[in-house]
């Protein structure tokens, strides 16, 4: 199992996933994105999966990663037209 | 560990900012007024010749200082970036009613906060009507309320802010004719030019650090029970209001406190108008300035819609004075509010391609 934080634009874009992580029985809940994350000050969905879930008919998340042992984070997805640093 | 320490570092970091803005006021900034981002882009639109009210024309340099300051910690941090796209004209219109909200009540949010530790108990009235605006965002928020995403920018586009920022510092320093400079009202009022710089520069360094933000405490703590945000709101009240009562700044009451007036229901009104459209811009005018040095053009709308508002507030007479609200402010302020909730609706249940959030709970 892995942690995953996927950030989105707006606060009902992970209301929305969020929704989606427990129909799947995952463990999930929104929060604030963490600032080691982001100096925005947006949404994010916190979930444990053993896979990272994605919302195609959605273009509302912003990034995704994985959390690892350590702290860090790795990134894994990015939405297009998006540079992050 | 990371967010234990993060709450302690919007804690001191609001402490300082409540010290900052509680003694600009001994500094010779109007009272309860060390910052006000509302007067002071009002100000500033006056001192610019946007606005021909004489008493209330300065260009304040906190204002420069806020934005240069977020660009220089955001830069450092490699978080600068050019970003936008996310419905600008609708965050101007945000923009330009959230400061008629700001003039009926005579503040923004900060200055909401340092009228409280200054006891002035009118802002109480104004409290009650923030929170109650904020509330009515984040019904929206709940429902599916989006304006859309951002995208990156043409990388010029970000330091358009900080530039603008810039040459009007150059323009307070030049003293050219065609810039206005109030002879008396609290546009005369404020500390010496480096003074002002200073904290402004540090304020925005912070803000920009925590991603302080005055709406966004109450939304947080509404939405996810997370009081990180309400901590440094506090932390500013508490600072304030004690530096107040040392250096003998705090009166308790509602009558004669230092611009503000003692209409309960419009200053509930006026702010409540503040809390809902802040709530629909994602934050609040000191934010959006933040924001706006770290290269977000939306944010940069946003203030533009601020000072554009401010500068009808004065020029159509919808500002109020210590005397109270004027007809036409009241007019103004609900006009903002129905405009504002249109753009709740437009943007949560009339959006064509946003699949109804019943059918996503299923």
């Amino acid at each position: 199992m892995n942690t995953y934080i996927a950030t989105f634009f707006m606060h009902f874009g992970s209301i929305r996933y969020e929704r989606m992580c427990k129909a799947k029985g995952y463990e999930a809940r929104t929060m604030p994105v963490p600032r080691s994350l982001s100096s925005s000050c947006g949404t994010c969905v916190k979930y444990t999966a053993s896979e990272p879930l994605y919302d195609p008919d959605h273009d509302e998340m912003e990034q995704m990663v994985i959390c690892n042992d350590d702290g860090s984070h790795t990134r894994i997805y990015q939405a297009e037209g998006l540079e992050l640093r | 560990m990371e967010k234990k320490n993060d709450k302690l570092f919007i804690i001191i970091a609001g402490l300082v900012i409540g010290v900052i803005a509680a003694a600009l006021a001994f500094a010779g900034n109007p009272k309860n007024m060390g910052f006000c981002i509302a007067c002071f882009l009002r100000d500033t639109a006056g001192g610019l010749g946007l606005h021909k009210a004489p008493p209330v024309q300065y260009i304040r340099p906190e204002i420069i200082g806020i934005v240069i300051g977020a660009f220089v910690a955001a830069f450092a941090k490699k978080e600068f970036g050019s970003k936008g796209g996310s419905a600008p004209m609708t965050r101007f219109v945000l923009g330009f009613f959230a400061m008629v909200g700001c003039l009926m009540f005579l503040g923004c949010p900060f200055r909401m906060i340092l009228r409280l530790a200054g006891g002035d108990l009118n802002a109480v009235f104004g409290l009650v009507g923030f929170v109650a605006g904020i509330f009515c965002g984040i019904f929206f928020l709940k429902n599916g309320y989006s304006l859309k995403r951002t995208y990156t920018l043409t990388k010029s586009e970000g330091y358009w802010m900080v530039i603008l920022e810039a040459v009007t510092f150059v323009l307070l320093i030049a003293r050219p004719a065609f810039i206005a400079f109030s002879e008396e009202g609290p546009g005369s009022m404020h500390a010496a030019i480096a003074l002002s710089l200073g904290a402004g520069l540090i304020v925005g360094v912070l803000a920009q650090r925590t991603r302080l933000c005055m709406v966004g405490g109450t939304r947080d703590l509404v939405l996810f029970k997370e009081t990180r945000l309400m901590l440094g709101f506090i932390a500013i009240l508490v600072a304030a209001l004690v530096t107040n009562l040392v250096l003998g700044g705090f009166k308790l009451g509602m009558v004669e406190q230092p611009i503000a007036h003692t209409d309960g229901l419009w200053n509930a009104l006026g702010m409540l108008l503040v809390g809902f459209a802040c709530v629909l811009l994602g934050g609040c005018p000191l934010r959006q300035l933040v924001m706006s040095g770290e290269g977000n053009a939306d944010s940069a709308v946003t203030v533009l819609g601020l000072i554009v508002g401010a500068a009808f507030c004065h020029n159509f007479g919808l500002a109020s004075s210590p005397e109270g609200p004027t007809p036409a402010g009241k007019i103004a302020v609900i006009i903002g509010i129905v405009v504002v909730a249109g753009i709740g609706v437009l943007n949560t249940y009339l959006k064509a391609d946003t699949a109804e959030p019943a059918r996503d709970a299923a």
